[in-house]
């Protein structure tokens, strides 16, 4: 087990917060709270040891897309694929923008 | 025909990549069966999931149908029993009752280790299940089922196994408008896991 941090250049807070995701092989939870404006922070907690560039290289890739609003995260990781993480967020600030 | 989770035996060092890593070269020298892996194959091919002793160790390869001497599926280790006494295994027979009625199976960890002997099991495992649903299960039915698993003394991870892939009951159980299913091609996000994806 091993935790890893995070910090990407953020827009303003939302209001609400989200949890998305399960706890199981091969997935992650994410709960996603308003933050301090400017800052998104990220937090993760993974039991794939040594992940730590991948985990970064993917971050940089779903942000540079779109400014994210600025939010404490915290990740759970149980090995789930870049493309369930992808999903994972993309479902979080979904519900985050509903609220 | 074989489905996610199944155990296959068959597969030797000689078929997978030169440059895999050792542990994955033991444990199919030593006769281990490969899991088999939702995922896009070859024609004539599976893919496959190469289990090592530590839970970063899963290596995906291909294995050729042809090579299959033997195949246990999650359903076939339901009545299986072990002398081991840990958390995981008391859920298991907990449950196995409680389940009777339904279409399930051992998958993960402990169907590995019912399946082979091999002690893949610890204290902390959770027991995975799977759930073979071929007709839509209700949300609020799956929160019934939920309730029953929660009550099992360690965490249960039950997959459902729809026609088009997986979802874990304990997120269609929730409250999440869409859930992650995962199929063959990749995960989704879905609002109906039983709805072909378009």
């Amino acid at each position: 087990m091993e935790t890893l941090s995070f910090e990407f250049p953020a827009g303003q807070p939302p209001k609400g917060r989200a949890l998305v995701g399960c706890v199981g092989s091969g997935d992650l939870e994410v709960l996603l709270e308003p933050g301090t404006p400017g800052i998104l922070s990220i937090q993760v907690q993974t039991s794939v040891n040594g992940a730590e560039q991948r985990w970064q290289h993917l971050f940089e890739r779903i942000f540079q897309e779109h400014t994210p609003p600025a939010l404490n995260i915290d990740i759970h990781d149980f090995g789930a694929t870049p493309g369930v993480v992808r999903l994972r967020l993309e479902q979080g600030f979904e519900e985050i923008g509903h609220d | 025909m074989v489905n996610a989770h199944d155990l296959l035996w068959g597969m030797t060092p000689a078929h997978v990549p030169a440059d895999a890593p050792a542990w994955v070269l033991e444990a199919l020298g030593a006769g281990q069966p490969v899991v088999v892996r939702r995922a896009i194959a070859q024609p004539g091919q599976v893919a496959v999931g190469v289990r090592g002793r530590l839970r970063e160790q899963r290596f995906a390869a291909q294995m050729p149908l042809a090579l299959v001497r033997r195949r246990v599926t999650p359903q076939a280790l339901r009545e299986v029993t072990s002398p081991r006494d840990l958390p995981a295994l008391q859920a298991l027979a907990q449950l196995r009752p409680l389940l009777a009625q339904k279409d399930w199976g051992v998958s993960g960890s402990a169907g590995f280790e019912l399946a082979t002997g091999i002690e893949a099991l610890h204290d902390a495992s959770d027991l995975d299940l799977i759930l073979r649903t071929p007709e839509p299960l209700e949300r609020r039915d799956a929160g019934d089922l939920l309730a029953i698993l929660d009550t099992a003394v360690c965490a249960v991870d039950l997959q459902l196994q729809t026609p088009f892939g997986a979802v874990a009951l304990r997120e269609w159980a929730g409250s999440s408008r869409r859930v992650l299913l995962k199929t063959a091609s990749g995960a989704h996000l879905v609002i109906d896991p039983w709805q072909a994806l378009v």
